[in-house]
């Protein structure tokens, strides 16, 4: 049997006057973790909510293994979105349950739930269950939004900012987890996050938006292995790295330092005067995404 | 294998090296099983493929050997192996960025002699 994909092709999302998603084509495959790094704004809840069909596309089509996710209850079983609770929720009476009746809640939506776990995560948490959602902190709100995913037990399982308002030790309690959830089961995770450095690891796969628009998606080892930073008298920086994609280009008297990403093959060849130094994810994204300096 | 991982290098060349780090301390011994690559995930919260080609880099130098179903095991002679792989090595490894950097400060050759006899506990003539 083949391996189970989610894929989207050409997928458009336009709200009035914001194109939110931008002709996004992308395939997702069972049993690869992957990381979605954009800036606020860029799309990544957008694209979330239409992977899984909780938000209708413009244009484009969403497909479990070629069948599609639009109001298809068998394609759906497989999928879940577990976003974050917030102030919006509140209005439609969210806010007044209790944690254990929000996650009863969940439950009916989800044919594969696992009650153990979801309890087994409230303890490891240390939520009260009868505390309601309205008065939890931002950093509970999340671990709500993790026991969702997590006992769901979908193939695909799409967590947006899992980690934000969680502090230091709970987000290495949740990478933990999700790692044993992961080598134990082989389901699919697609994880968005503004602390990219902590997660990059974690990532088989990372993917980059930008304005609505996919700019990549490449094995995060690769992707670490072919960019470089190139640093030095500007005339050396410029003859090493001719011909080379350049991003952020940054001068400072005589000196100059820019953003490398190598295709297969090439390679920077430097004089001694020029520092050629590996970056890691994160000032890779503000190269790429970052802007002007 | 408890060391941290640190962001100047690939994460599976450190997994790489952190095991042979431990068959040259003894603190794995040949012939003996070592964490599974799912173990080695979870340790240092790296993604299981990641692990999986830092040990399976071993496995092509030798140095680790798989046995069918039971797991991943350090091979007879492995740390003979490593030492000799990173002896070949030393000299790219730590002498020619030490000549560099010597080269650019204007240290001569007798005056590095000197200092590696005197950190050896030497006298230098």
């Amino acid at each position: 049997m083949s391996v189970m994909t989610l894929k989207c092709e050409n997928l458009v999302k336009q709200y009035k006057d914001k194109r939110a998603l931008d002709n996004v084509s992308l395939t997702l495959e069972k049993g690869k973790i992957y990381g979605l790094i954009g800036r606020n704004g860029a799309g990544k809840t957008t694209l979330l909510s239409v992977l899984t069909a909780q938000n209708p596309a413009t244009h484009g089509t969403v497909t479990l293994n070629g069948q599609p996710v639009w109001e298809n209850e068998a394609s759906l079983s497989h999928l879940c979105f577990s976003r974050e609770i917030n102030a919006n929720m509140n209005a439609g009476g969210i806010g007044a349950l209790k944690i254990k009746e929000y996650l009863k809640m969940a439950e009916t939506y989800m044919p594969h739930w696992d009650k153990e776990m979801a309890e087994h995560l409230l303890d490891i948490f240390h939520l009260d269950r009868k505390k309601r959602i309205s008065k939890l902190s931002k950093g509970m709100t999340s671990m709500i939004t993790i026991i969702v995913a997590l006992a769901s037990k979908a193939d695909f399982t799409l967590l947006d900012e899992p980690v934000a308002g969680l502090d230091v030790v709970a987000r290495e309690q949740f990478y933990r987890i999700l790692l044993e959830e992961y080598t134990e089961t082989g389901r699919t995770f697609v994880i968005s996050t503004h602390i990219i450095e902590e997660a990059a690891d974690l990532f088989e796969e990372v993917i980059i938006l930008h304005e609505g628009k996919m700019v990549l998606k490449e094995n995060t080892q690769e992707l670490l292995e072919s960019c470089v930073h190139v640093s030095g008298r500007e005339e050396d920086v410029d003859a090493a790295t001719a011909g080379l994609t350049k991003y952020r280009e940054e001068t400072i008297g005589r000196s100059k330092s820019v953003t490398v990403k190598l295709e297969p093959g090439q390679r920077v060849e430097a004089a001694d005067s020029v520092s050629v130094q590996p970056m890691n994810l994160q000032k890779i994204f503000v190269a790429m995404c970052g802007g002007e300096v | 294998m408890q060391e941290l991982l640190s962001q100047e290098k690939s994460i599976y060349l450190q997994i790489k090296e952190m095991i042979e780090n431990d068959i040259i301390r003894d603190i794995l011994l040949e012939e003996e099983r070592v964490p599974s690559t799912n173990e080695l995930a979870k340790l240092y919260a790296i993604n299981p493929a990641t692990a999986a080609k830092g040990v399976n880099l071993l496995v092509d130098e030798g140095i680790l050997y798989k046995k069918r179903g039971i797991g991943m095991f350090v091979a007879s002679g492995a740390k003979q192996v490593i030492v000799r792989k990173r002896k070949e090595r030393f000299f790219d490894d730590y002498i020619r960025s030490l000549l560099t950097e010597a080269a650019s400060l204007g240290i001569t050759k007798e005056e590095l002699i000197d200092m590696i006899a005197a950190g050896k506990g030497e006298d230098a003539k």
